[in-house]
């Protein structure tokens, strides 16, 4: 695929569960992509599909317990993630990967300034004076769009609007120049106006500082106006990972498939939406075999599709599908072990 | 659907009965809930004991029947007191004392905190001022002047035609001062829900003011009831052993408050066994309690479950 | 009886306002207003969109309507009874034949209440209905609304949010309204369910000859489900027109930017976007004239000064707007 030199982050086979009273919620497994350098790769699912745990595992921000990254490899700028030791990671986060949150109300402590937050991320892992981390978080904010910074600086987080409170999350993630920006969910609690102007903010930052950003989101028109590459997430796994124009032009997973089939578009004219019929599984009950096949049209009934799940495969080039029925996936070998399994199976139109 | 159809639907899993579950489950919490049944169960017992006139106890506390302070020994587990009276048998009667007082003052102050805090919080206003304005005073005065005041006032004066001695003068005393922080967190409780939107739904289909009060704001308010009840029955148990310890307890029957009141001038004897019998009964119903109450907070507050 | 020329709803200059009150004596220092003059009116089997971003108003102005809050001055009339003054009985009434749908499928069922009495218990208060009739009907209710009744027996939190909104328009049918106020039914649900509850919403409108009133931000949805939209910036409506017009041709400014604010995916509809700086000013201290005016590209001194009145774009059916230099064309197709 691409060269080596340019991976920013790469995340192996990655699994995190939570044991809790109620049995273990196998949050994320066996979750593989990996991140360019300078590039936008976006995370997109639905409610307890697992991208915020996957979030929180690159950070190592899993609380334990009841979470815990069972297996992987993360590797970082040629790093293991997963065996650094607490001071080595604390020195990475907000450092080299920062990431801001989707509630700025909650994620800002309330009893502090907004310019001691700032000065307290900038002093934690530069070396610098009081006075000069102070002069860096006003010019912070005014790089973030803030009019009249030094007054500003002084404020308290719930005099600030939602979308102010959202820049200083960004002013305090970008202070320290990361590599790596995780964004999880950044716009989601915000007005479609205020959205777009901090989307086009952390483009800005992206140009200058050359940083890669890690979008994690549930909306499709961001990751189709922003991101570069796409992972589609399901039910704890990964459904497809391609390109972002060619996801939205063909997607190949009939959970993408049905997912852009029933958003409403400006512009649609039917009386009824098309719909992807049934829900989202509960963490702690996943279906056997694929976990989308209750909800797909083609993997209901299909025998295998109830009993195996299918592993990540390439089926055209830089896209990655799993699915037992995605084009040119099945290879002769796979469909001879199945048939002598399973018997002869009937393929239904999709 | 008929009425067989329905009997088969299999019933939900209310809120309770996830609580119980996980309560269950914990066996720290369990071992301490027996130990908190056996007190009940003693108490119990005694009160049994006592209506059949089976003989528990002897009539009179105060006769001289055997030695005077003799020590914990073989014969006598916890030794003797003044009276030559078992320590043993002193101790495990106080704990009909103890726990009726805690039992009775924990239901004066539900009767008066639950219904003034959820008429403070959903009518707000000039109730909610006044009602607040109460317990606010109530509560600036120090706890156990204010439990002296009433215990002296209260005392064999006559109430709905029952005469105040002894033990009622110690548990409604307790109960009608005790009731102010169970008011300020229903209260508070139900300032939150009211705004929530299951609320407002109700509103917007009709229902009265007191349907929402008693079907939805108090259903989801019993929890920190219960919650508060098993913490704040432990501080019942020690509102009776200071009373007891001023003199304004139960007189005649042995009680835990008494037996540490008497422990002041027989430290200076060095008899310490009647003390350490009463200390040590007290503690256990107080650590179980703890226990068990944090236990419950944990299991049946909603907000802590984890999904 | 108000005359109210065949609308099932009319709303005329609604105004909400909410007191702010500082210091000992609790004085009145100033007011927020939520919704500051607003009109509309909705026919029956009609479904009318109130558009716009947070703190524009949408959601108090339907709450006003059914007087969930209260309301500072304004006429609301709703199948020929005056809501806002109505007497208890009537009030009743209205609250029989209002029913609304709310957002939050977690905060809006009763978690500590059976989903089998959560949605009879409108029935039981106003039809007096109880026992074996009841059940039945609510099991009626729940098949309607694709839930199994089965299920009668459970609670809230046993159900997924988009089952959980199911049960939330279950009980908004119980009493079989003639209105359904939908207040962001589907915003806090997830993407791959927000078109089952729609559609299920479509369907119950002509199984029951529904009318709906209904809020919320997401341009697209409102789009589909609505015959008629209203764009509210700040407690007043600053265009109005039916769904197909407004879509194709907006003409006020902030309508304009909020539809190039929307991330697309279909690359053909992205437009060039609209510079857009600022953010939405508090509802406390709203801005002279057109609410909109400091973050217009057509504002002129007249704005400052001036709110503007809702007007028909003439040559146009039903298409009203509030501006006084925006270009007033009528694509016609």
């Amino acid at each position: 695929m691409e060269n080596n030199n340019n991976k920013l982050l790469s995340v192996e086979d990655l699994s995190t569960h939570f044991f809790t009273e109620a049995g273990v919620a196998k949050a994320v497994q066996q979750v593989s992509f990996s991140i360019e350098k300078g590039k936008t790769f976006a995370l997109v699912g639905e409610s307890g599909c697992g991208k915020s745990v996957t979030a929180l595992s690159i950070m190592r921000l899993v609380p334990y317990p009841p979470g815990k990254i069972v297996n992987g490899k993360i590797m970082f700028r040629g790093r293991a993630l997963l065996d650094l030791d607490e001071k080595q990671m604390r020195r990475i986060r907000g450092n080299r990967i920062a990431m801001i949150f989707q509630e700025p109300m909650t994620s800002l402590n309330p009893v502090f300034t907004v310019g001691n937050q700032i000065v307290e991320a900038i002093k934690l892992h530069q070396k610098k004076s009081t006075s000069d981390a102070w002069k860096d978080a006003v010019e912070m904010l005014r790089k973030v769009g803030i009019a009249d910074p030094q007054q500003r600086v002084r404020e308290y987080p719930h005099q600030m609007s939602g979308g102010m409170r959202q820049r200083v999350m960004i002013a305090m993630a970008v202070s320290c120049r990361p590599t790596l920006l995780i964004a999880d969910e950044p716009t989601t609690a915000l007005d479609v106006t205020t959205q777009a102007q901090i989307l086009d903010l952390l483009d800005q930052f992206q140009e200058q500082i050359g940083m890669s950003i890690l979008l994690i989101t549930h909306d499709l028109g961001v990751v189709a106006e922003r991101a570069d590459k796409v992972a589609v997430m399901y039910a704890s796994r990964i459904a497809e990972v391609s390109d972002s124009e060619k996801l939205f032009e063909e997607p190949l997973h009939p959970y993408t498939k049905g997912l852009l089939k029933s958003l409403p578009q400006l512009g649609f004219t039917g009386s009824r939406l098309q719909t992807v019929s049934g829900n989202v599984p509960n963490p702690l009950d996943f279906p056997t075999g694929c976990k989308f096949h209750p909800r797909c049209p083609i993997g209901f009934d299909d025998k295998r599709c109830q009993a195996r799940e299918p592993q990540l495969r390439e089926v055209q080039k830089g896209r990655l599908v799993a699915c037992w029925y995605a084009q040119g996936y099945e290879t002769q070998k796979e469909y001879k072990e199945y048939e002598s399994k399973y018997g002869e199976h009937k393929r239904t139109s999709a | 659907m008929t009425k067989e159809q329905l009997k088969k639907v299999p019933k939900g899993r209310s809120l309770w009965k996830d609580g119980m579950r996980r309560l269950v489950k914990r066996r720290l919490a369990m071992i301490c809930f027996g130990i908190i049944i056996l007190y009940f169960l003693l108490a119990g017992f005694i009160y049994i004991a006592e209506a059949f006139n089976l003989k528990v106890g002897p009539v009179n506390w105060a006769e001289e029947v055997g030695t005077q302070y003799e020590p914990p020994s073989s014969k006598t587990i916890f030794g003797t007191d003044i009276f030559g009276q078992s320590v043993l048998r002193k101790t495990l009667y106080g704990a009909k004392i103890s726990l009726t007082v805690a039992l009775s003052a924990s239901f004066i102050s539900i009767l008066i905190g639950v219904p003034l805090g959820a008429i403070a919080g959903y009518y707000r206003g000039v109730v909610d001022e006044i009602i607040v304005w109460i317990y606010s005073t109530l509560s600036s005065i120090p706890y156990i002047l204010l439990i002296m005041a009433f215990a002296i006032v209260l005392r064999d004066k006559t109430l709905f035609g029952y005469k105040i001695t002894g033990i009622s003068t110690v548990y409604l005393s307790i109960g009608l001062t005790s009731w102010v922080g169970l008011c300020r967190l229903i209260r508070g409780e139900v300032i939150k829900h009211k705004e929530r939107e299951y609320v407002l739904a109700a509103r917007s289909y009709g229902c009265t003011n007191k349907r929402i009060i008693f079907r939805h704001l108090i259903p989801n308010v019993v929890h920190l009831v219960i919650i508060d009840f098993s913490l704040r029955f432990v501080a019942f148990i020690h509102a009776e052993v200071i009373l007891s310890f001023l003199g304004l307890g139960e007189g005649t029957r042995p009680s835990w408050g008494a037996m540490i009141n008497d422990a002041r001038i027989e430290l200076s004897r060095g008899v310490w066994w009647q003390m350490a019998a009463a200390t040590v009964a007290i503690f256990f119903i107080s650590l179980t309690l703890n226990i068990f109450g944090d236990a419950l907070r944990d299991c049946l507050d909603p907000k802590l479950r984890v999904e | 009886m108000a005359n109210t020329n065949g609308h099932l709803l009319k709303v005329d200059n609604l105004k909400t306002y909410f007191p702010i009150r500082k210091g000992l004596l609790r004085r009145t220092v100033g007011h927020v207003k939520a919704v500051d003059d607003i009109s509309f009116a909705i026919r029956k089997g009609q479904s009318l969109g109130l558009v716009g971003e947070s703190g524009c108003g949408k959601t108090t102005a339907a709450r006003s309507i059914i007087r969930l809050v209260p309301v500072t001055s304004g006429n609301v009339v709703f199948d020929g009874i005056d809501v806002l003054s109505a007497e208890k009985e009537q009030l009743y009434a209205v609250r029989r034949d209002i029913s609304i749908i709310f957002q939050d499928p977690f905060g809006s069922l009763n978690p500590r209440m059976t989903i089998g009495n959560i949605i009879g218990e409108p029935i039981k208060i106003h039809k007096k209905t109880k026992g074996q009739e009841l059940t039945e009907q609510v099991a009626e209710l729940l098949t309607k609304v694709g839930l199994s009744p089965d299920h009668i027996n459970r609670y809230p939190h046993e159900f997924s949010g988009g089952q959980r909104q199911r049960i939330g328009v279950a009980r908004a049918l119980a009493l079989r309204p003639k209105l359904v106020i939908c207040d962001e039914p589907v915003s806090a649900l997830d993407v791959s369910i927000q078109s089952q509850i729609l559609n299920l919403l479509k369907e119950l409108q002509e199984e029951f000859s529904l009318t709906y009133l209904f809020i919320a931000h997401d341009l697209a949805v409102v789009e589909f489900f609505c015959d008629i939209v209203a764009v509210m910036y700040l407690g007043k409506i600053v265009e109005q027109a039916n769904s197909q017009q407004l879509y194709r041709n907006p003409l006020h400014p902030y309508t304009k930017a909020l539809m190039s604010a929307i991330p697309q995916i279909d690359t053909t509809l992205r437009g060039k976007r609209t510079a857009f700086g600022g953010e939405v000013p508090s509802a406390i201290n709203p801005p002279s004239g057109c609410p909109f005016h400091p973050r217009c590209p057509l504002a002129q001194s007249k704005c400052s000064r001036q709110m503007p009145t809702l007007e028909q774009v003439s040559g146009s059916d039903g298409h009203l707007i509030a501006c006084w230099f925006c270009e007033k064309k009528i694509f016609s197709d």
